[in-house]
């Protein structure tokens, strides 16, 4: 029993030097992160920032939130883009076409589903049918946010695919 | 014989209308969750996959991870509505995780054999690494699939139902 628990422990300790060392030698290469930083400063942050220079410039005491700015569910639109650019990487991947087009068809509906916050929001204002900021601002949000955890998943599986393939 | 006064009717329930909001933002968490994994334990999270996977318990971890959060996010919906849960919705989803993950399984089998089968170098990593792939494309579709199904239904039945005969 005592030599069972000590081999499991050893076994278990050393993986996890393992991982360890391994962390420390893809640091470098957290390409994933910067690429989604990207996204997150020019989709998000820019526009903001645009908005609040906006303001200042012209003296006026607007302070738009990112709830406000995106109140008509533009956030989808976001998404939407995203899922594009993370669709293209995958199918230019070496994974099998079976993993390839799951992947891509996962994507593609999130990434439409988060898209048509956006376009169920324009057409509920211009036919005057009602509608709820709160309710398109969540939806956006909570969608984008899946959109941005998958993106990010599937950047670190090509990742670790690509360099599996350049062994 | 008088109608029952208002204040004795019983209040009637209305029924869950699904949102992917809802349930978005808890298959996000999971999806992130996954990925923290992946960078955390690079070597033992996949080491931990692959090896259920050759013993041949990976597809039943996933019927049973999927069925238990459709599960758990469609009474948890219904619950911060106050609304009834309908015996479609909960018939589909007691069944559409287990035929999402089943096909996904099949896709899996399918693409091991594709690469087994290809002359290329590093055979078992690609592999290990197709595996991981399905497991998370398999988790995601088994819980986010279902519930997509269930809107555009409800979505569909609400407008079939508001067009004049």
């Amino acid at each position: 029993m005592f030599d069972l628990t000590h081999r499991l422990l050893s076994t278990w300790s050393a993986s996890l030097v393992v991982d360890a060392i391994r962390i420390m030698a893809d640091w470098m290469s957290l390409k994933w992160l910067l690429w989604i930083s990207l996204y997150l400063v020019l989709g998000v942050l820019v526009p903001w920032a645009t908005a609040l220079a906006w303001a200042h410039q012209h003296g006026s005491n607007l302070r738009p939130r990112p709830r406000q700015l995106f109140q008509r569910g533009e956030l989808g639109l976001v998404g939407l883009v995203l899922v594009i650019s993370v669709t293209w990487d995958l199918l230019q991947s070496q994974y099998m076409p079976q993993t390839r087009a799951l992947g891509a068809v996962l994507l593609t509906v999130s990434g439409t589903m988060a898209g048509a916050v956006w376009i169920e929001t324009y057409c509920r204002q211009s036919t005057g049918t009602v509608c709820s900021p709160e309710r398109t601002w969540r939806d956006s949000r909570n969608l984008v946010f899946l959109v941005f955890s998958m993106a990010v998943v599937v950047e670190i599986l090509l990742d670790r695919f690509a360099r599996v393939a350049a062994l | 014989m008088s109608a029952p006064a208002p204040a004795l009717a019983k209040p009637e329930r209305r029924t869950v209308v699904v949102r992917l909001a809802d349930v978005s933002a808890t298959v996000a968490y999971l999806s992130l969750a996954y990925g923290l994994l992946l960078v955390l334990f690079p070597v033992s999270f996949p080491r931990i996959v692959l090896h259920s996977w050759q013993k041949g318990h990976l597809i039943e971890a996933l019927m049973v991870i999927t069925l238990s959060l459709d599960a758990y996010l469609y009474l948890r919906v219904s619950y911060l509505l106050s609304a009834k849960p309908t015996a479609v919705a909960a018939a589909g989803l007691g069944s559409l995780p287990i035929l999402v993950v089943a096909g996904v399984s099949f896709l899996l089998q399918a693409a091991v054999s594709q690469t087994l089968s290809a002359d290329l170098p590093n055979l078992q990593a690609r592999v290990g690494e197709e595996v991981l792939a399905h497991t998370y494309l398999g988790l995601m579709s088994g819980i986010f699939l279902p519930f997509l199904g269930i809107r555009l239904l409800q979505q569909f039945k609400a407008t079939s139902s508001d067009r004049p005969a």
